[in-house]
């Protein structure tokens, strides 16, 4: 598929193909090292803790907690004025605690969040009003009562 | 040098000793402002000008030039023998510029000197990003949106451009540390109130007290506009030379005493080993041991300042207080010039004096130690600025000669 443009991803590049092929079947994945099991973000050409090259995109419970987030109320670039205001943040992973994950948060009113609160990963349509293509990202809530 | 513990997330660069072999003999400021309809060539020719003059210098003098051509349009050694009128060969450096280039560029010069590859090296660096906004897609964070991890990871969730990266950081850094929007306050109106007291700043007519800061909207929470840098046009350059040789110029040499620079492993924002840390961390412990010299010595700082979070962040990561106490000290202690314990940014810095990546910084630390600033710290004898671009650092120690 011929990459729709910023600020929609290229799920067609290599380097992030099976994180964008999972959020399409509603799941996160996330590289793992064949040899010694590590998880690996951002993809690396060879694991960072072993240095073994064959690494497999698996699928993680996308459960975690809250590392910390901006409230955006008027759209810093214009092309995500339709979606303001809104929560671009981080998330660490349940699995690995070093597996940072930029998201937006949804499903929350700001002012309630709470640094390593946990959350869970929803997955979402993602568009832009003047841009062709659609993607389903996945996003993160917090878990009520968590 | 002795071993340092340092954590595992960077490095250090490996500098040499070169503390007390160059210092900065000249020094000079373009006028900085609004959009202005200038070029970054005529930005930095007449910041060079005023340098060479300061230095008691003739162009045909300068037989060296550094720069950073990664950066926008920058003066090089053709313009410098166009615009001034020397035919000479020049002894050229792209180790230059401001950002990080502006607190190491002495050090190469150091070497470049030593080596006899050239007597006297001015390093200039010019900016036209107030005129040149309204054409720049993206501004300042076209880059980042360019980088293919960043552009599939990053951007399809908005966590772009930089005010974004770095409210985020500060609200990890109030999880974290306790950090308030009052700490952070404290550092913008202490760079306003310095910057209203400065003739060469953009934000000279414009005093913020820190009720007005809390008053002001999110840009993005934590962060507001006044947590930013400026956009501005502007440059500025220094003229370097043998302490020798400085020693017979007019004014009083800012010797270079130690140079550090250090990096981060990965080159992303989200990614960074320590999420609320600089590579200060890896860069300003190089600089000190190579000055001789500790937190405690230091008369004035200067710290590239692109949001309140990094001035913050840097004061913590340099050592002059124990990691999550620099929100605590910023607002106890005080940054001020005049009774701050650590008089920091005391020309306003990128908040509120001018946008010149960090070139600005030195030349402040330069009239410190000559004791020629408008917000003069008494009898300032050694002065840091620390240079800073995500996941690089770097420090400069200089000091006052005897
Ligand atoms: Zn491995």
């Amino acid at each position: 598929m011929k990459h729709p443009g910023f600020p929609l991803p290229d799920t067609s590049w290599e380097p992030t193909r099976g994180f964008w092929e999972g959020a399409a079947a509603s799941e996160l994945r996330i590289p793992r090292c064949d040899a010694c099991g590590s998880l690996n973000w951002y993809p690396p050409p060879a694991c960072r803790h072993c240095g073994g090259e064959a690494l497999t995109w698996r699928a993680v419970s996308g459960r975690g907690q809250l590392f910390s987030w901006s409230h955006v109320t008027r759209a810093l670039f214009k092309e995500y004025a339709s979606k303001a205001p809104y929560i671009p943040g981080i998330v660490v992973l349940d699995e690995d605690p070093r597996v940072r994950l930029v998201t937006l948060l949804v499903d929350c009113n700001p002012e309630g969040l709470v640094v390593d609160e946990p959350v869970e990963c929803v997955f979402r349509p993602l568009s832009f009003s003047e841009i062709e293509g659609e993607v389903i990202a996945p996003m993160f809530r917090p878990i009520q009562g968590g | 040098m002795a071993a340092m513990n340092l954590p595992d997330w960077g490095k250090a660069e490996a500098f040499d000793n070169v503390s007390g072999q160059v210092a900065i003999v000249g020094i000079g400021e373009a006028d900085h402002s609004k959009a202005s309809g200038r070029t970054t060539h005529d930005i930095a020719e007449q910041a060079i000008a005023r340098a060479i003059a300061d230095a008691g210098l003739k162009p045909g003098d300068v037989d060296g030039i550094m720069f950073g051509p990664g950066v926008g349009d920058q003066f090089d050694e053709k313009l410098y023998r166009e615009r001034f009128g020397v035919e000479h060969e020049l002894w050229v450096s792209h180790q230059g510029g401001g950002v990080v280039w502006a607190a190491t560029a002495p050090y190469h010069a150091a070497r470049a000197i030593r080596e006899g590859k050239a007597t006297t090296i001015v390093n200039v660096f010019s900016v036209a990003w107030a005129t040149q906004r309204g054409s720049m897609t993206g501004g300042p964070g076209q880059f980042h949106a360019q980088e293919q991890f960043k552009a599939n990871l990053e951007v399809p969730f908005g966590w772009f451009p930089q005010p974004v990266y770095f409210s985020t950081i500060a609200r990890r850094h109030m999880g974290q540390y306790g950090t308030t929007p009052e700490q952070l306050g404290a550092i913008a109106v202490s760079a306003r109130r310095h910057a209203n007291r400065h003739p060469g700043a953009v934000m000279r007519e414009k005093p913020l007290p820190l009720e007005e800061y809390l008053a002001k909207p999110m840009l993005a929470d934590p962060l507001r506009v006044e947590d930013c840098c400026l956009i501005s046009d502007g440059g500025a350059a220094y003229v370097m030379t043998s302490i020798e040789r400085a020693r017979d110029l007019p004014h009083t040499p800012a010797v270079v005493a130690g140079v550090g620079g250090g990096r981060t492993d990965s080159p992303y924002w989200s990614q960074q080993g320590d999420f609320t840390a600089t590579p200060q961390v890896f860069s300003a412990p190089g600089a000190f041991a190579m000055a001789g010299v500790t937190p405690a010595d230091v008369d004035i700082l200067t710290l590239y300042d692109p949001f309140t979070i990094v001035t913050l962040m840097q004061i913590e990561d340099m050592g002059f207080c124990a990691k999550g106490e620099g929100g605590a000290f910023c607002e106890d202690q005080g940054l001020d010039f005049d009774g701050g314990a650590l008089p920091t940014n005391t020309h306003g810095g990128m908040l509120s004096h001018a946008y010149v990546l960090g070139i600005s910084h030195v030349v402040e630390v330069v009239h410190q130690l000559r004791g020629t600033a408008p917000n003069q710290v008494t009898d300032a004898e050694i002065g840091i600025y620390g240079g800073y671009s995500g996941h690089r650092a770097s420090t400069l120690v200089l000091r006052r000669d005897r």
